[in-house]
């Protein structure tokens, strides 16, 4: 937790030996791909942009697992399914929405932004409850038995598989399983430096980046958010300035659900909405999450861009088809050369 | 002002406290002493609501507060100031005095009280800025006794204040306590230094396996041959 307040000038720079090693592979990774017959400039841009754009949404869904771990102290398996869930409700509005009319006749230049922006909003709100819900139905009668959220932590954790479970095949039952097109009108593809982008990439990253912001202004700047920070450091001592902390806990859930949510809504109109969606997800934004430095939220959005930058970079230079492939890789190196990753904390040691 | 009749507490299924009764008056000082393990901070944290109450009544202010949550307890006015400066070591000097205030309504008693807490500790007023982390064991016990000030409570209840603190600081330290007292609140202090601590108080009990061995007049514990036999295990010690 304490990375929440320094936020960037505590970047921890970690031992010489570490550093070389770290990056020795880092040029012989940049040198790989500079040999690769595909490098140029123009494939380099796309694969900043695409990089970056997937990168954010591994970031928001690692913001989210981060922001339980450091506030909860689990480890929440089920994050994936709050994506996918967020993806499909907000394709729900987008349904709802999309043949109604009079919203063209009012905005008709606006009119794709204007839809999908409650899209997000819808997302937004509706993961948020969902998550408070989850989190007061399924996991606090836990806690009640385990003694507080840091003693119960494993059957937290195993709880979390088995919500994993339950949410796929519920949302299996309610939308089947058949990939849905997320057709958003955002307009004509974007021209940057001579190369044609669709403009939801574009819009991943610029909306990503503003939730990152808004949370960390959230957290640092106001009334609620110094609450949180110190329920995430010590539950007792928060009882005892007078912080409702079974409603904080809720809180916290709820936002990081809701930015999973988010996540999920802006990657329909990219890709496609499907039941499936959730498990690949939580999985790389576990790695993104490693990278950047378990529990540090800067550093899930660092290593977000990292895991989706290498991820995308690897697959145009080196081997697309292996592309799962790659976020792990970089995981497990970065955990063989820097155990806290890039901004780590040091794991606090529990009674 | 806080009333304690039969307490039985403890943690998980170990019984720590097997009915204590206790009663504190409205502005003064009792002392709560008794060595280690005997259920000083159990009293403590039962009173608030950190931990379940099994049997027994805590009466705060005339109303019977046991197992209520422990921030409705703060939000009546009774405020626990927790053993071994239990401050958010990443948090600056005034942000860990606005999360002592962070039942208050109003911004403009936040800030009084804010300036309230500088003008009995000046030292945390010189380092506002500063992270907690930073401060020094005495500091932190000053900023611990300040933000329990933060909310307006009508009664304190301090863990070992002086643990762990040169003797000019405890005196430093105990002065405030007195001034707080004398600024119309009511203080429970729970100590290991039986001497400071009677000096401090007015009334004192003794707590020796989790039920009141002693009590009285601090200036008569403070001879009284009982109380050394408390801290000694219940036998005379022949020295």
């Amino acid at each position: 937790m304490e990375g929440l307040k320094p936020m960037f000038n505590k970047l921890r720079i970690g031992k010489k030996g570490e550093n070389i090693i770290f990056g020795t592979f880092v040029l012989l990774y940049i040198g790989w791909c500079v040999n690769s017959p595909d490098m140029n400039v123009e494939s380099l841009k796309s694969v900043l942009t695409i990089g970056l754009s997937v990168g954010i949404i591994y970031g928001l869904v690692a913001l989210g697992i981060s922001l339980i771990y450091t506030g909860l102290d689990v480890v929440n398996f089920s994050h994936g399914e709050f994506f996918m869930i967020g993806a499909f409700a907000g394709l729900t509005m987008f349904n709802l929405l999309g043949n109604q009319d009079w919203i063209f006749n009012l905005f008709p230049d606006a009119y794709g932004w204007i839809i999908y922006v409650v899209c997000l909003f819808t997302a937004f709100v509706s993961m948020g409850l969902f998550g408070v819900f989850i989190e007061r139905v399924f996991l606090r009668p836990l806690t009640k038995k385990g003694g507080g959220y840091t003693v119960a932590g494993m059957g937290i954790i195993i709880c979390g598989f088995g919500l994993s479970v339950v949410l796929i095949n519920v949302a299996y039952l309610i939308w089947n399983p058949v990939a849905k097109p997320f057709p958003a009108e955002l307009g004509l593809p974007m021209e940057i430096g001579g190369l044609f982008l669709p403009i939801t990439y574009i819009w991943m990253i610029v909306v990503g980046l503003s939730v990152a912001a808004g949370l960390w202004f959230f957290l640092n700047k106001t009334k609620m958010g110094l609450g949180i920070r110190a329920v995430a450091y010590s539950k007792d001592v928060s009882n005892l300035v007078g912080i409702n902390v079974p409603l904080y806990i809720s809180i916290i859930f709820g936002i990081a659900c809701a930015i999973a949510g988010i996540g999920g809504t802006l990657v329909g109109p990219t890709y496609q909405v499907v039941v499936f969606m959730g498990y690949i997800i939580l999985m790389k934004a576990f790695a993104a999450a490693v990278v950047g430095g378990f529990g540090n939220l800067p550093g899930a959005i660092v290593g977000g861009f990292t895991v989706g930058i290498f991820e995308t970079a690897s697959s145009f230079y080196i081997s697309g088809s292996h592309k799962d492939l790659y976020a792990f890789l970089l995981m497990i190196v970065v955990l063989m050369i820097k155990p806290t990753g890039f901004f780590g904390v040091q794991v606090k040691m529990k009674a | 002002m806080l009333k304690i009749d039969q307490l039985i507490s403890g943690y998980g299924s170990v019984q720590i406290l097997n009915g204590a009764n206790m009663k504190v008056e409205k502005q003064s000082i009792v002392a709560l002493l008794g060595g280690n393990g005997t259920g000083k901070s159990t009293i403590l944290r039962a009173a608030s609501g950190l931990i379940r109450s099994w049997k027994g009544t805590i009466e705060f202010d005339g109303e019977q507060i046991q197992n209520l949550p422990a921030h409705e307890i703060v939000g009546r006015g009774l405020v626990q100031v927790t053993q071994g400066k239990d401050v958010f070591p990443a948090m600056s000097v005034t942000e860990n005095l606005k999360l002592g205030g962070f039942i208050l309504k109003s911004k403009q008693q936040l800030s009084d009280n804010l300036e309230k807490v500088y003008n009995y500790f000046p030292r945390l007023n010189e380092r506002k800025d500063q992270l907690a982390a930073t401060l020094s064991g005495g500091e932190l016990q000053m900023l611990c006794i300040g933000r329990g000030l933060m909310s307006n409570p009508k009664m304190i209840m301090l863990d070992e204040p002086s643990a762990a603190l040169a003797p000019q600081i405890v005196l430093d330290i105990f002065k405030n306590i007195n001034r707080i007292r004398q600024d119309g609140l009511t203080v429970l202090v729970v100590e290991q230094n039986v001497r400071m601590a009677l000096l401090l108080a007015d009334y004192g009990y003794v707590i020796k396996d989790g039920v009141i061995n002693v009590e009285g007049d601090s200036k008569k514990l403070m001879y009284d041959e009982s109380v050394k036999e408390s801290y000694l295990g219940g036998t005379k010690a022949n020295v």
